[in-house]
């Protein structure tokens, strides 16, 4: 009863947002109830990730070895997944990789880009038989429409890094997670594309005399596993993989992003880059990471985070003073 | 260069899946939510909202969704899924909680 008279005062508060802000996204309340911080413009994303539906290319190899290295990670587990939820980013690099492991067989596809679900359902035409059931739907990472301990495993592959809320996101999933489910989530770190940063940063202050945001925050390693801790998950694990890419020039980069729906959706960015200012950047990144051979490396640095649902199956510390064995005892049993 | 590389071509209408009804719940609520056959669209009653099904993918997003007009037919289970304007009606509602 206490649930329905709180979902009642919400969906009124609900309501009147949806009257007086039509056309804004549903997290501007306007310093009401959750004052979230915006540092990403959602709407700008989806239209990104629209577009890049289109422009995208059937064989990636950046993100076919994110993907890759992710679904990997299903083979060390003796378990299999039945139910399985794929988050955002390159969910159709996810599906293409799949080839059965994990034991997956109902495949929840989410996106925020009606076109990106579209392109995966086309994709999922061409692909070898399979006895995966995919469905799709589109929505949100930080209001996961999805029934609490429905899913076995969520896979988020390079598309959580793009939330204002990463903890909310997170805690969303693990509670759509059975008991004993896993979480997988590659996002991308901190070092990423380290070489365009400096030199937009450095083209900018010679051109315009000051900075302004042109790369997104990114997390820190040391942040991935804080974040899986506050987020309930046990067992939590990280690791890092960096990849180079090299690239014939920087618009080669630049096309490569917004290939991949990677391209700048931060609220506070001025949107348009000069275009003297744009050609400096080439220019300077050209000089100051150029290989012998004209080619540019650009780094992408991917945390890998992976984290169970509670399960009183899984292992836990003992609680202290319950031990039965001494180091001592362990010292004589080596010959230390 | 953009090089458009995919062929549109036109789809038979593809219907929405009913089995996956059970795992979804309202993206804002986290309630359950009611397939609506005449307007297509999955309806969280608690709220009142509407999510459009397109090409048989249904949409829940919260900014998709849908306010819906409560009159005297939503309580007979079929709800007019329509975007209702008028700021009065929205200040009577927030009156009543």
């Amino acid at each position: 009863m206490y649930e329905m008279r709180a979902a009642k005062a919400a969906s009124a508060e609900w309501r009147r947002i949806f009257h007086i802000h039509k056309n804004t996204f549903c997290t501007e309340i306007g310093g009401q109830q959750n004052p979230k911080l915006k540092i990403f413009d959602r709407h700008l994303k989806r239209q990104q990730r629209d577009r890049a539906a289109w422009l995208m290319s059937s064989k990636d190899t950046l993100v076919d070895a994110v993907a890759e290295n992710l679904i990997d990670r299903l083979e060390d587990c003796k378990k299999s997944f039945p139910t399985a939820l794929c988050m955002g980013g390159s969910g159709e690099a996810v599906r293409r990789l799949l080839n059965g492991r994990g034991g997956i067989e109902k495949l929840t596809m989410m996106d925020m880009s009606f076109d990106m679900l579209r392109t995966c359902r086309d994709a999922e035409k061409t692909l070898p038989e399979t006895t995966v059931e995919t469905s799709y739907i589109v929505g949100d990472e930080e209001y996961l429409p999805l029934q609490e301990r429905s899913m076995d495993l969520v896979i988020s592959c390079l598309g959580l890094h793009w939330t204002n809320d990463l903890l909310g996101a997170m805690i969303q999933s693990r509670l759509a997670l059975k008991p004993d489910g896993l979480f997988l989530g590659a996002i991308l770190g901190g070092e990423t594309l380290k070489e365009l940063r400096i030199a937009c940063t450095v083209a900018h202050m010679e051109r315009e005399g000051g900075i302004s945001p042109r790369l997104s925050p990114l997390a820190q390693v040391r942040d991935a596993g804080n974040l899986l801790t506050r987020a309930g998950f046990s067992l939590p694990g990280v690791d890092v993989d960096e990849y180079t890419v090299r690239y014939k020039s920087a618009l080669e980069l630049i096309e490569h992003l917004r290939s991949m729906g990677e391209t700048n959706a931060l609220s506070q960015t001025t949107r348009t880059l000069k275009r003297e200012t744009a050609l400096a950047a080439a220019a300077i990144y050209e000089s100051m990471f150029g290989a012998d051979d004209g080619t540019i490396p650009a780094t992408f640095q991917v945390i890998f985070m992976t984290g169970w649902r509670e399960h009183s199956s899984q292992q836990k510390a003992k609680q202290r003073g319950s031990a039965t064995v001494s180091f001592a005892d362990l010292q004589k049993q080596f010959g230390g | 260069m953009v090089r458009l590389n995919r062929v549109l071509f036109k789809d038979t209408v593809i219907s929405f899946n009913k089995s996956i009804l059970d795992m979804l719940v309202c993206p804002l609520s986290k309630q359950p939510l009611r397939f609506c056959e005449e307007t297509n669209s999955l309806i969280s009653d608690t709220i009142g909202v509407s999510f459009p099904i397109v090409d048989g993918i249904p949409c829940l997003i919260p900014q998709d969704g849908k306010i819906i007009e409560t009159d005297d037919t939503l309580n007979s289970g079929k709800g007019e899924a329509s975007s209702s304007p008028v700021a009065e009606q929205s200040k009577e509602k927030t009156s009543d909680s």
